[in-house]
C-alpha cells in the first residue's frame, strides 16, 4: 500500500524509493531512445518499407504519448510487485511460504499464564471460547522475561532483558550501552537504549511500511505524558507506573503505562519528529481502520491498565484482570476484523507480556513465592542480567518477610491467539513460541531479511504452516 | 508490572516523606472551619479576593466565596470555613494549636489538624486502591498503597460532599440539621444573590438549598485562583525567573536522593510533562508512625486511636482493610514552611522538628516515643500495638536501626528547609514564622 503512496507524494517517500524515481527520471531520455531503435530495427522491413508496428509508434512519438506510456510501465511495474523496490536494497521482499499479509494487529495484554486465559472457566470467554474457535492457538507460547518491561522490548527489538528493564524502569532513565555482543545484543544497563539499536518500527519505515503504536489512555493527564509518543522526562521518575483516579482536572483518569509502550525505549523512535503521529491514543484507531489507506500496516495496540489485565480493581472503578481484557476484546476486535485492511489481508495477534502463575508457601514468619521464569525456543539470557538462578529477592510487608525465589529467567508460557483469514478455524499449534519468534515472523511477513536482536538467534523458528493453514 | 527499580515512588509504606502540613483541624475532617476569630478572616474574602481580582468566577464561585468567609453559618456565629482555612496562611490553620475548637461554644476540640486548601483540590483523584490481578504479584511486586479522596482519610471523592462535614460537625460549624443551616443560609447577607443563581424558590427545600450552598463552595474552591497561585520563588525558579541560591540547591538535592531523604518520592518535585509545575504530593497513603499527641483531649482515653483509613470515622469496607489502620493521605508540602502544625495530629509544632522525625524515628528513637510498661521505647505508639506493623520501616530514610547515624546531619536539615521556604507563595511569605525553622 505505501510503495504507491510513496509515488504520490514525494513526502511519503522512501529513500529508496526516492533514489529509483530519480534514476528511472534521469536516464528516460537514453531508455526511450534505445527501446524505439530496437523497434524501428525489429520492424524495419527489407526494402527499406516499414512495418506496420513502426507507423504506431511513429503515431506514438508524435503525440508523446510513448514517452508517458513507458515511464507508467516502469511504474506499474514497481509499483505491483511489491518488494520490488526494496528488493533493491535488500531489505525487504516477499517470502516464500509466506501469506501475503499487510496488516498486522498486535494487542498486548498482562501477567497470564496459558491455563489462566485458555482453560476452561477462564474470565475471558470471549477470548479463550470465541475468538479461539475462529484462529490459531498457539498453546507453548512463552514470554521472555519478568516483570513487563523487558517483554514488550523484546516484541520490538529482540533486545534481551536487562536489570533496570525487568525491573520495569520505574526512573526513565538511558540505557548505558558499553558494548555490542552477539545477535546484536546492547550491552549495559538501563531504559532508553541509543539511536543505533533498531526497532521493526524503524524496520518498517524503512521499507517504506507504516506503523503506529496505539496506547489506551495515553494523554488524559497532560502533566503525565504528552497525547502521543507519551513519555516521561529522560532520567526522571515515571509517574504512569501507577494508575491515575478520575479527579475534576482529569475526568476520565488516566491508566497508559510507559513500561507497555514499547517504542518509547528507543531512540531511534522518540527522537524523531514522526513519533508524534505514529505513537497515538488508541481512540484514533477507530478512525484509522476506516480505510486501507489509513490503517497501518502495523499496529501495536496496548489497552491502559485496567483493560489488559493488570490491575483489579482499577483506578476508574472497573473490575480489571480478564473481565475487564474481554470487554476490551468484544470492542476492539470486531472493529479490527471488520476493517476493510484486515479483510483484504490482516492479521490479528493477541498474546500476553509474561505468565502470571508460581507457588506460594506460607510459614509463621515467611511467605515464599516460587516462580519457574521458564522459557522455550533455547531462549538465551542475553548479555546483561548475569543473573544466578535460584535468584532469591527479599522484602518486609506488612510486618512479615516476602521472599521471592526465581528460578530462570524466562518469562513462562501464556499462549497467543493469531486471526487472519490465512488461518483456518480452530488451527492449534503445538510448536513453541516466544516474543523473539514474533519479531521474527513479524519481519518475515513484511518481507525483511534482517532479524533484529535474538529475532535472530541460529535456528528460531517463525511462524509457519502449523499457523497459516488456510487456503 | 512490577515497579522495583522505582519502588520508593510507589510502595504505599514509603509515604516517607508526609512531612504533613498537618492535620485535619476539627473533627472528622479537613474541611472548613473553625473557630476563633481569626485575624483577617473578615465577612468578605482576605486574600482570597485579593487575588481572585480579575479571576472570572462563575455565579455559583462568586457566591460560594460569600459562603466560604460567612461566620453566621455556624452555631457559635463566629466560625467560616476561613476560620480555620485563613486564605493569609495558605487556607491553612492561623496558629500552631494541634487541633482547633469549635461546636456552639468554641469549645469543643477538634480531632485532626488542619490541611492547607492551596493546588491540591483540582487534581485530588477519587479513593481508590488499586491492586495487581494476580495474587502472586500482590506478594512479590511493591505493595500498592490507597490514593485519592478528599480530607486526611480520604473518605469523600467531590469537594461538595466534604462541604457537608464541616457545616454539620458538633466540633466545627455545629449546625443541628439541614433545616437549621437552610435557616441561616436564608437570612445570610447574600440571600437574594443565593435566590438569584438557584431559583426563587430555593429556601423552600432545605435539602436542596444545602447542597446548592456545597455546591457553590466547591465551585469557588475550584475556581479562583488564590487556591493556586503558583507565586513561589520556587515557580519563578521553574519559570527560569529566579535562582535558587547554592543551600536551596543543595536542599533540593538532599529531598530528592532516594537514599537521603526520599522526600520526592511522595512530595513529587517535577515539572509535568507538559511544563505544569509540581504540586508536592501523590495523594497516596502513608503510615508514618507520628507519636500520640497529648495535646488532643480525645487522646486522653486510652481506647480512643486516630487510625486514618481504618477509622475512627472513615466506616466503609476500606476501612475494615487492617493493613490500612495508620496511613494517612499525603499532604502537599507547598507553603508547609508557613505552618506550625505538622502532622495529621499536630505531634509537632516547627518544620526543624518534622524533619528531625523523619531522620532521626529509627535512629533515635527515644527522643520520640515515650517508654512501654516494660521500659523500652514504645515506637509509633499512637497506634493498636496490632496496627505498628503497617507502619513504613522500608523506605529511606525510615529503614535505618537504632544507633545507625541518621541521612542528614543538621546543616543538611537547614539546607532542606530552605528549600521548602522556596515553596512558600508571596502573599503568605511574610506570614513565615521564625518557630519553623528553629
Amino acid at each position: 500500500m505505501q510503495q504507491t503512496l510513496a509515488f504520490r507524494s514525494k513526502k511519503r517517500c522512501s529513500p529508496v524509493i526516492r533514489s529509483f524515481r530519480t534514476a528511472v527520471l534521469r536516464h528516460a531520455p537514453f531508455m526511450i531512445s534505445l527501446l524505439r531503435s530496437v523497434l524501428i530495427h525489429r520492424n524495419r522491413m527489407p526494402h527499406g518499407q516499414i512495418h506496420r508496428a513502426s507507423l504506431v509508434e511513429m503515431f506514438l512519438r508524435k503525440t508523446r504519448l510513448f514517452h508517458l506510456l513507458l515511464l507508467l510501465v516502469i511504474a506499474l511495474g514497481l509499483s505491483a510487485a511489491s518488494g520490488t523496490l526494496l528488493f533493491a536494497k535488500g531489505k525487504a521482499h516477499h517470502k516464500a511460504g509466506i501469506p501475503r499479509i499487510r496488516h498486522v494487529f498486535v494487542i498486548v495484554l498482562e501477567n497470564k499464564d496459558y491455563d489462566q486465559t485458555f482453560d476452561p472457566g477462564s474470565d475471558a470467554p470471549y477470548l479463550a471460547e470465541t475468538l479461539r474457535a475462529k484462529g490459531a492457538l498457539l498453546t507453548q507460547y512463552y514470554g521472555t522475561g519478568h516483570n513487563s518491561l523487558d517483554n514488550y522490548i523484546a516484541m520490538v527489538s529482540g533486545q534481551a532483558n536487562n536489570r533496570a528493564t525487568s525491573a520495569d524502569c520505574g526512573t526513565y532513565a538511558e540505557f548505558q550501552q558499553t558494548g555490542t555482543a552477539d545477535d546484536g545484543q546492547a550491552v549495559g544497563e538501563g531504559c532508553v537504549y541509543p539511536a543505533n539499536v533498531k526497532t521493526l518500527a524503524n524496520q518498517l519505515t524503512d521499507a517504506g511500511l507504516s506503523w503506529k503504536g496505539y496506547m489506551e489512555d495515553m494523554g488524559n493527564d497532560p502533566a503525565r505524558e504528552s497525547a502521543t509518543c507519551g513519555h516521561p522526562p529522560l532520567n526522571a521518575p515515571d509517574l504512569t507506573q501507577r494508575a491515575e483516579a478520575p479527579s475534576t482536572a482529569v475526568p476520565e483518569g488516566d491508566m497508559y503505562a510507559t513500561r507497555h509502550d514499547p517504542f518509547m525505549y528507543f531512540h531511534s523512535i522518540i527522537d524523531e519528529p514522526a513519533c508524534a503521529k505514529n505513537v497515538v491514543n488508541l481512540h484514533t484507531l477507530k478512525t484509522d481502520l476506516q480505510k486501507i489507506a489509513t490503517t497501518p500496516n502495523f499496529s501495536f495496540i496496548t489497552p491502559n491498565l485496567c483493560n489488559d489485565g493488570h490491575d483489579s480493581p482499577c483506578a476508574n472503578g472497573g473490575p480489571g484482570g480478564l473481565k475487564s481484557s474481554n470487554v476490551f476484546l468484544e470492542k476492539w476486535v470486531p472493529l479490527i476484523m471488520e476493517s476493510p485492511a484486515y479483510k483484504k489481508d490482516g492479521l490479528i495477534v493477541i498474546t500476553f507480556d509474561e505468565g502470571g502463575s508460581g507457588t506460594i508457601t506460607r510459614t509463621p514468619l515467611e511467605t515464599t513465592v516460587t516462580i519457574a521464569g521458564a522459557s522455550c525456543c533455547g531462549q538465551q539470557e542475553g548479555p546483561n542480567l548475569h543473573g544466578k538462578y535460584p535468584d532469591e529477592q527479599r522484602r518486609i510487608s506488612h510486618g512479615r518477610l516476602i521472599v521471592k525465589r526465581t528460578l530462570s529467567f524466562g518469562g513462562d508460557r501464556t499462549g497467543a491467539l493469531l486471526l487472519s483469514k490465512y488461518i483456518r478455524p480452530g488451527t492449534v499449534s503445538n510448536t513453541p513460541y516466544n516474543h523473539y519468534s514474533l519479531l521474527k515472523s513479524l519481519e518475515e511477513i513484511f518481507g525483511i531479511d534482517e532479524h533484529l536482536g535474538y529475532a535472530g538467534q541460529k535456528g528460531l523458528v517463525a511462524f509457519g504452516p502449523d499457523v497459516f493453514t488456510g487456503d | 508490572m512490577e515497579h522495583r527499580t522505582h519502588a520508593r515512588a510507589l510502595h504505599p509504606h514509603r509515604r516517607t516523606w508526609a512531612i504533613a502540613s498537618a492535620c485535619i483541624a476539627a473533627v472528622c475532617c479537613t474541611a472548613v472551619v473553625l473557630l476563633i476569630a481569626a485575624p483577617g478572616v473578615q465577612g468578605k474574602a482576605g486574600a482570597a479576593a485579593d487575588s481572585a481580582a480579575g479571576s472570572a468566577l462563575s455565579p455559583e464561585a462568586e457566591l460560594g466565596r460569600q459562603i466560604f468567609f460567612d461566620r453566621s453559618l455556624s452555631a457559635s456565629g463566629r466560625m467560616a470555613c476561613a476560620t480555620c482555612h485563613d486564605p493569609h496562611f495558605a487556607y491553612g490553620p492561623p496558629n500552631g494549636k494541634a487541633v482547633q475548637d469549635g461546636g456552639p461554644a468554641l469549645k469543643s476540640p477538634g480531632y485532626r489538624a488542619v490541611p492547607s486548601l492551596r493546588y491540591v483540590l483540582n487534581y485530588v483523584p477519587v479513593w481508590t486502591h488499586v491492586r495487581d490481578t494476580n495474587p502472586i504479584e500482590q506478594l512479590t511486586e511493591a505493595d500498592t498503597s490507597p490514593a485519592g479522596g478528599y480530607t486526611w482519610d480520604g473518605r469523600y471523592n467531590t469537594l461538595s460532599a466534604q462541604a457537608m462535614l464541616p457545616f454539620f460537625s458538633p466540633v466545627e460549624m455545629g449546625n443541628g440539621n439541614v433545616a437549621e443551616l437552610a435557616g441561616r443560609l436564608k437570612h445570610a447577607a447574600y440571600a437574594d444573590t443565593f435566590r438569584a443563581v438557584f431559583g426563587k424558590q430555593i429556601f423552600d427545600n432545605p435539602a436542596q438549598a444545602v447542597q446548592k450552598a456545597a455546591h457553590a463552595l466547591e465551585q469557588f474552591e475550584l475556581q479562583d485562583k488564590s487556591f493556586h497561585p503558583y507565586t513561589s520563588k520556587f515557580d519563578r525558579w521553574l519559570d527560569g525567573k529566579a535562582s535558587l541560591t547554592a543551600q536551596e540547591l543543595r536542599g533540593m538535592r538532599l529531598f530528592d536522593d532516594p537514599d537521603k531523604g526520599n522526600c520526592a518520592s511522595c512530595h513529587l518535585d517535577q515539572k509535568g510533562a507538559n511544563g505544569a509545575h509540581p504540586i508536592f504530593t501523590d495523594f497516596q497513603f502513608e503510615a508514618l508512625g507520628v507519636p500520640r499527641n497529648n495535646a488532643i483531649s480525645w487522646n486522653a482515653d486510652p481506647h480512643y486511636d486516630d487510625m486514618g483509613l481504618c477509622g475512627p470515622f472513615r466506616n466503609d469496607a476500606a476501612s475494615k482493610d487492617q493493613t490500612n489502620c495508620g496511613l494517612f493521605r499525603t499532604p502537599t508540602l507547598r507553603n508547609t514552611a508557613i505552618r506550625t502544625v505538622f502532622f495529621h495530629n499536630g505531634a509537632f509544632h516547627s518544620l526543624r522538628e518534622a524533619l528531625r522525625f523523619y531522620v532521626e524515628r529509627d535512629t533515635n528513637p527515644e527522643k520520640w516515643y515515650p517508654a512501654g510498661p516494660d521500659g523500652k521505647v514504645e515506637k509509633f505508639n499512637d497506634l493498636p500495638l496490632r496496627y505498628r506493623r503497617n507502619v513504613d520501616t522500608f523506605d529511606s530514610p525510615l529503614n535505618l536501626h537504632r544507633g545507625q547515624k541518621p541521612v542528614w546531619n543538621e546543616q543538611d536539615i537547614d539546607d532542606v528547609i530552605a528549600f521548602l521556604k522556596t515553596l512558600v507563595d508571596e502573599d503568605v511569605v511574610n506570614k513565615e514564622g521564625t518557630a519553623n525553622a528553629r
